[in-house]
């Protein structure tokens, strides 16, 4: 008998106009998201792929080991053509220097050029499954009860063989058969768009992402189908069910976000990051003070009276490459960088525990909101899709943890090495080629004198930075990393489509058929 | 066989729509339910088939419990309502198979819809017509006939005759006649005493609730049944 009911609403929706609109409006906003979505992620890809040549050139061209900067930029995942997340508000490359600890990636922010045109870039197909599936979800389910009451049909079908149970079941396996196809369809679209795509390659563990992506919209939906049989079934009429599915919609969809976004900004107050960084600012004058007045110290010790750099390149981040000129100057900064970097060291440390501190902050106001959102199940979802497509705050803040890890690494391998008491440290010229101030002043002929001085960077070979740690992503994406993330949320999802099939048997069981 | 024993329901609002009604249908017979609106058939119907709960007493089909069994209970008890809609989206036959299966009949054929269908003065050209495109009466006939293929041995119903045309009512009458030949046991609530003249075996009259007046078919005739209900209906406005 279930059997039967289900096929009677199958072929009934199937019949029914709002089918074949669902069907057209999956078929003209999906393609179109996902098309937009490959695009975005293939201009990520081109993106990746120079910047990832830049920072191995940047690696393969140092000379001194104080120009080591090993970049880490971030490849884009191909499931993030499914969820977005946040990777579109955070730049795609780290730089590890040792003045400062890398909070947020720099870089690319996102591939809109245009930063006048504000079309809807940040839908993507999780979203509009979001949306769309719980709208068709609840337009499908929100008369399945009223409806037949109001057609007589409740009566007729309950004077046959068939328990209030078995109706229900019927109905929901009728609903079920008619929208999981739909569903399925709108994946299916996805892919092949995907898959006819040269440029994008996808692992098993993505496809297993994708099936996994499909499972929980099928969650997603049941929830939105219960939800409607649920109104149904305790409004009496349909266009009265129609209005309260429609609002709890809004309120889920539309609302819930915004408020708890809303409520977590207003009771967790994050400080300004201009404050933090007028802190920081006042760390580097500070340590600039110490830099200087262990540079003058040293400088009297060693009882230099005019210090030279015959050709010297410096940066901020404490770059230092010098060539040429007397013995004078490697020596002396043989000594300083010993002694300047460990202060470099604490001084970023000291930095760090300042954003520490601010990003814990972030932490807690993004935390709230997502707990607030739990309210609603799309924002589970979405939440779901994040941690599955690993594109979520979640595996953000993992993925900084890993980077700020490796740059200990990088200091490490340093410090091992030696290669900050290392005269290669600041040039690529040998100590031994530098000539002693004597000796220059020795010199009678000018043109002699410059050829024992006149040195430049070019001469010198690169280094070999092959033995450098390279940051490797500990987690690649896997599937079972991704289940693990989305379980809890996953399993809370479920129990709500648990809660309200309870609920909607229990108000059926007394629903007055009449 | 329908039977109700001291079957009393009291609405959640307080109202007592039936008071202690106790009745019994035989096989092979038609007994006509009269009364004014709100004297409580449609109530007697509904808890005759278990839509709704009794405040005390019992509904029996073929003498069994209907709150007890009452997916046994169906299976002896075909349904005719007063104004029923049906799945407008399917053909005249779909609906009929739909619930002809719903009511346990799986083997039949095309042929077996449509002599049902013909049966209750259905035309021919509106068998396999979507339901949406039905006019009332036509529905009605619909619905007629799934009470009619479900081939129960009692038959249940409200005001079918709403909506029917003349001759459509006086076909019914010929087919319920013809169902009460072949034994079955018909309870039919309506407010049309001429057609519960013809065709009766039976008839009862409510009031508020009560069974104030029960003849059979040689007690009022004798009588006039016109004049007999008028008189019950009358004592309460006096
Ligand atoms: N769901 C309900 N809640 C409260 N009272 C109800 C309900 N349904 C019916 N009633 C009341 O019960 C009484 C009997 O109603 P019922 O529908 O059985 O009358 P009826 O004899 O079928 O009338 P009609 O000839 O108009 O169809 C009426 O007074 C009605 O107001
Ligand atoms: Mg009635």
């Amino acid at each position: 008998m279930i059997r039967l009911i289900a096929k009677k609403d199958f072929l009934l929706n199937l019949l029914s106009v709002r089918f074949i609109i669902g069907f057209v409006l999956c078929l003209v906003i999906i393609p179109f998201t996902v098309t937009v979505s490959v695009d975005d992620y293939l201009a990520r890809v081109r993106i990746y792929e120079i910047e990832q040549k830049k920072a191995d050139d940047g690696m393969k061209k140092a000379r001194v080991w104080s120009a080591v900067r090993p970049v880490i930029v971030t490849r884009p995942e191909p499931l993030s053509i499914f969820s977005a997340g946040i990777t579109n508000n955070a730049g795609n490359s780290v730089k590890i220097a040792f003045d400062a600890c890398p909070l947020f990636p720099s870089g690319h922010i996102s591939t809109r050029d245009n930063p006048l045109l504000n079309a809807f870039f940040s839908i993507d197909f999780s979203k509009v499954i979001a949306i769309l599936i719980s709208l068709i979800a609840l337009v499908f389910a929100y008369d399945s009860i009223t409806r037949e009451r109001e057609d007589g049909t409740m009566k007729l079908s309950l004077t046959g063989q068939v328990s209030r149970i078995s109706f229900l079941s019927g109905k929901l396996a009728g609903l079920l058969l008619t929208l999981l196809p739909i569903l399925l369809f709108c994946y299916l679209l996805a892919c092949l768009i995907i898959v006819v795509n040269p440029g994008i390659a996808l692992s098993a563990a993505d496809w297993g992402g994708i099936a996994l992506l499909f499972f929980s919209s099928a969650i997603y939906m049941l929830v939105f189908i219960l939800l409607g049989m649920f109104i149904s079934g305790i409004v009496k009429s349909s266009s009265s069910s129609i209005i309260v599915s429609l609002l709890c919609w809004i309120w889920f969809l539309f609302l819930t976000p915004n408020i708890s976004t809303y409520l977590s900004q207003s009771i967790v107050k994050t400080p300004l990051y201009d404050n933090v960084q007028s802190v920081m600012h006042d760390y580097d004058k500070a340590f600039e003070e110490d830099y200087f007045a262990v540079w003058r110290r040293i400088r009297n010790e060693m009882g230099i009276k005019n210090l030279n750099f015959y050709n010297n390149r410096d940066g901020e981040d404490g770059l230092r490459e010098i060539t040429g000129g007397t013995r004078t100057a490697p020596l002396f900064l043989l000594r300083l960088y010993p002694e300047i970097i460990p202060l470099t060291l604490s001084n970023a440390d000291k930095k760090w525990a300042l954003q520490r501190n601010y990003l814990g902050e972030l932490e807690k106001q993004q935390r709230l909101q997502q707990r607030i959102a739990l309210l609603s199940p799309s924002e589970l979802f979405r939440q779901i899709t994040e941690a599955i497509c690993s594109t979520g705050a979640g595996n953000f803040l993992k993925y900084m943890e890993q980077i700020r890890y490796y740059r200990e690494g990088v200091i490490r391998y340093f410090t091992d090495n030696k290669l900050f008491a290392s005269s290669l440290y600041f040039t690529p010229q040998p100590l031994e080629e530098y000539p002693a101030e004597e000796e220059i002043a020795s010199l009678a002929n000018e043109e002699e004198r410059q050829a024992r001085i006149a040195k430049n960077s070019w001469m010198y070979p690169c280094l070999d930075t092959s033995n450098v740690p390279v940051y490797r992503q500990q987690q690649p994406f896997s599937l079972p990393g991704a289940l693990d993330g989305a379980f809890t949320r996953l399993a809370a999802l479920f129990g709500l489509v648990v809660l309200l099939l309870a609920a909607m048997i229990a108000s059926f069981m007394k629903y007055d058929v009449r | 066989m329908l039977q109700t024993i001291e079957l009393t329901k009291r609405y959640e609002d307080g109202l007592l729509a039936l008071d202690a009604l106790s009745l019994e249908i035989r096989p092979g017979e038609i007994f006509f339910l009269l009364g004014a609106n709100g004297a409580g058939k449609t109530t007697t119907i509904n808890l005759l088939l278990n839509f709704i709960e009794p405040t005390s007493g019992k509904a029996l089909i073929n003498g069994i419990d209907v709150m007890e069994q009452p997916l046994e209970t169906k299976k002896h008890v075909a349904f005719v309502s007063e104004n029923v809609m049906l799945y407008g989206n399917f053909t005249a036959r779909q609906n009929l198979d739909f619930f002809a299966r719903l009511g346990g009949k799986t083997h039949l054929a095309k042929s077996d819809y449509y002599n049902v269908m013909r049966r209750v003065g259905l035309q021919e050209e509106a068998f396999e017509r979507k339901l949406k495109t039905f006019s009332k009466g036509m529905r009605q006939k619909v619905g007629l006939a799934i009470a009619i293929i479900k081939d129960a041995s009692n038959i249940v119903m409200d005001e079918p005759t709403t909506g029917l045309d003349p001759k459509s009512a006086a076909e019914l009458m010929q087919i319920l006649l013809r169902l009460r030949d072949a034994g079955k046991a018909i309870l039919m609530c309506t407010h049309d005493l001429f057609r519960a003249k013809t065709v009766a075996d039976r008839v009862g009259i409510m009031k508020e609730g009560r069974l104030v007046m029960l003849r059979t078919r040689e007690e009022f005739l004798q009588d006039d049944l016109e004049r007999i209900y008028l008189n019950y209906m009358q004592e309460a406005v006096l």
